[in-house]
């Protein structure tokens, strides 16, 4: 399923650069600095693997990147930038990078994943800056997608329902949940995406992060596959839950419920509308059976959804006290799970972008217990 | 996954004795070989602040997300102080609350070396009065010395 994919642009990536400008002139932030990772692949589309030799990126509120490379790594920089090798000591040198472009005083903006020791570093070298979470400025650009990346989590979504496809076709009795694990894989890799997938049966699909306890399938359990695939970086989220063989009318009963509380927060997802009403919406079905209150379980025992594209999860969440107003642009999942320990759990997940008109889904909702793809 | 009973409280006390040693009131975690070596625990990092919170006196603290309750429980030690937060809430609330039951109100605090930049930021503004230095010259004196991300070559 690789044919047709079109990577992100240069020219998109320069207005992303630039958009990013713009916010730090707006917030009053003089520069970003990033370590290696998916903001910096955002912008740059270089992808680095951090280790204790610090690679990093420093975007200024004016001007060019430059990059700070470890002197030994100099021949995998990347060409054609401003690069700043260092040899002992990288703090230093970026101290004087970061001079050299203004930024001597004001406030620098540090990727909210950098490492703690390379912050302390900075804060040595460069005893003038304040600093703050560069998120302001990192999920600014992130959060809301452009068509183009748009069109890249539409293709891993398609690759994950057709790697799910196959790989439930492989059900059997008796079957560990490793083999359908790896038959999934395999079909990921024969789709050309690498993958992943976690499986549970019967009582451990109550479990939201699932079990390694070896499991084999039995008539009349769930079946509960989550996860996803990359396309040119960009993710795929989707969870199926599946009867295997003849549903209880128990098993019914809440897999339609579940059903229910996935369709009340897509209805919820109105442009304008603040994040945490798709999260109300979805719980107030799940309550209303008896489930719950809250986070209480039996019940819906997380948020229930979490902003999607370079990461699986990243800004902004489908929460309580989250006020964001949703805006075109912004991908989330819409998984309000029902976890019953002891039992099972039921989780249907889609994910969806916000377009002029309201939500799309990336992947049709499962019409069924013994139906998961349309 | 205990190497043996005693393993991780030795491990704990070595900890806390070069935290009197260096100044620290307390010592901040993320999952990682760290927190590994030191409690024994294990843990995925994500977005969801999963940490321990060693003070320089009395036991550790582990501060979890809601509904990872149960499955934090089987990985921590019997009894131990587990601090839950969810969804709505704030991990950093948690933490502050430790550094006050523990006694750890002034002074520094210890960060492990690889804790996000975001774990300290939220931190410094739940417990302002603290001071957030690194905790790596303790925990190496403690024989914590463990490289995060492989070495590449050379």
């Amino acid at each position: 399923m690789t044919a047709g994919v079109v990577p992100i642009t240069d020219g998109e990536r320069k207005q992303r650069i630039a958009k990013a400008q713009r916010l730090m002139r707006e917030q009053k932030i003089a520069g970003i600095f990033l370590e290696a990772g998916s903001s910096l692949y955002y912008f740059t589309g270089v992808r680095w693997q951090p280790s204790d030799r610090l690679f990093g990126l420093v975007i200024p509120a004016k001007g060019n990147l430059a990059w700070l490379v470890p002197a030994d790594d100099e021949k995998r920089a990347p060409a054609g930038q401003d690069i700043h090798l260092w040899q002992d000591d990288p703090f230093p040198r970026l101290a004087q990078m970061l001079k050299d472009r203004g930024i001597a005083t004001g406030t620098l903006g540090i990727d909210e994943r950098a490492r703690f020791f390379v912050f302390d570093g900075i804060r040595r070298a460069c005893p003038a800056l304040e600093f703050t979470n560069a998120d302001v400025i990192t999920a600014g650009c992130r959060m809301q997608k452009s068509p183009a990346e748009l069109a890249l989590m539409q293709r891993a979504s398609d690759v994950t329902i057709a790697a799910y496809r196959a790989g439930l076709a492989t059900l059997r009795e008796g079957m560990p949940q490793n083999e359908l694990q790896n038959n999934i894989h395999a079909a990921y890799r024969a789709l050309g995406y690498p993958g992943y997938v976690s499986v549970m049966y019967g009582a451990y699909t109550a479990f939201p992060h699932g079990s390694l306890t070896p499991q084999k399938l039995k008539l009349g359990d769930f079946v509960m596959i989550d996860d996803g695939c990359t396309v040119e970086g960009y993710q795929s989220d989707i969870t199926r839950t599946v009867i295997f063989g003849k549903p209880t009318d128990r098993q019914r009963q809440i897999w339609t419920l579940e059903r229910k509380a996935q369709d009340a927060a897509l209805a919820a997802a109105k442009l304008g509308a603040p994040c945490e009403a798709v999260d109300i919406a979805a719980r107030k079905v799940i309550e209303a059976a008896g489930f719950g209150p809250g986070y209480k379980t039996p019940g819906l025992p997380h948020r229930t959804g979490h902003g999607i594209g370079l990461e699986m999860h990243e800004w902004t969440y489908l929460v309580k006290g989250n006020k964001t107003p949703l805006a075109t642009g912004m991908c989330f999942s819409d998984e309000p799970m029902i976890a019953i320990y002891g039992e099972f759990g039921v989780r249907l997940e889609d994910c969806f972008y916000m377009a002029d008109d309201g939500p799309h889904l990336f992947s049709k909702q499962s019409p069924a217990i013994d139906q998961p793809f349309a | 996954m205990q190497i043996d009973q005693d393993t991780y409280p030795q491990r704990i006390a070595q900890v806390q004795a070069a935290m009197k040693e260096f100044g620290l009131a307390a010592v901040v975690i993320e999952p990682g070989a760290a927190m590994q070596h030191i409690t024994g625990v294990r843990w995925g990092r994500s977005e969801r602040s999963f940490l321990v919170v060693i003070p320089a006196k009395g036991a550790p603290a582990f501060v979890v997300p809601g509904f990872e309750e149960e499955r934090a429980r089987e990985m921590t030690p019997k009894g131990a102080d587990i601090r839950v937060w969810q969804e709505d809430e704030s991990p950093f609330e948690r933490v502050a609350q430790v550094f006050q039951d523990r006694a750890a109100t002034t002074g520094k605090v210890g960060m492990e070396e690889s804790l996000r930049f975001f774990i300290f930021h939220n931190l410094k503004k739940a417990a302002p009065k603290m001071e957030y230095v690194t905790a790596q010259p303790a925990l190496k004196s403690a024989g914590v010395n463990l490289v995060e991300a492989p070495r590449r070559r050379p």
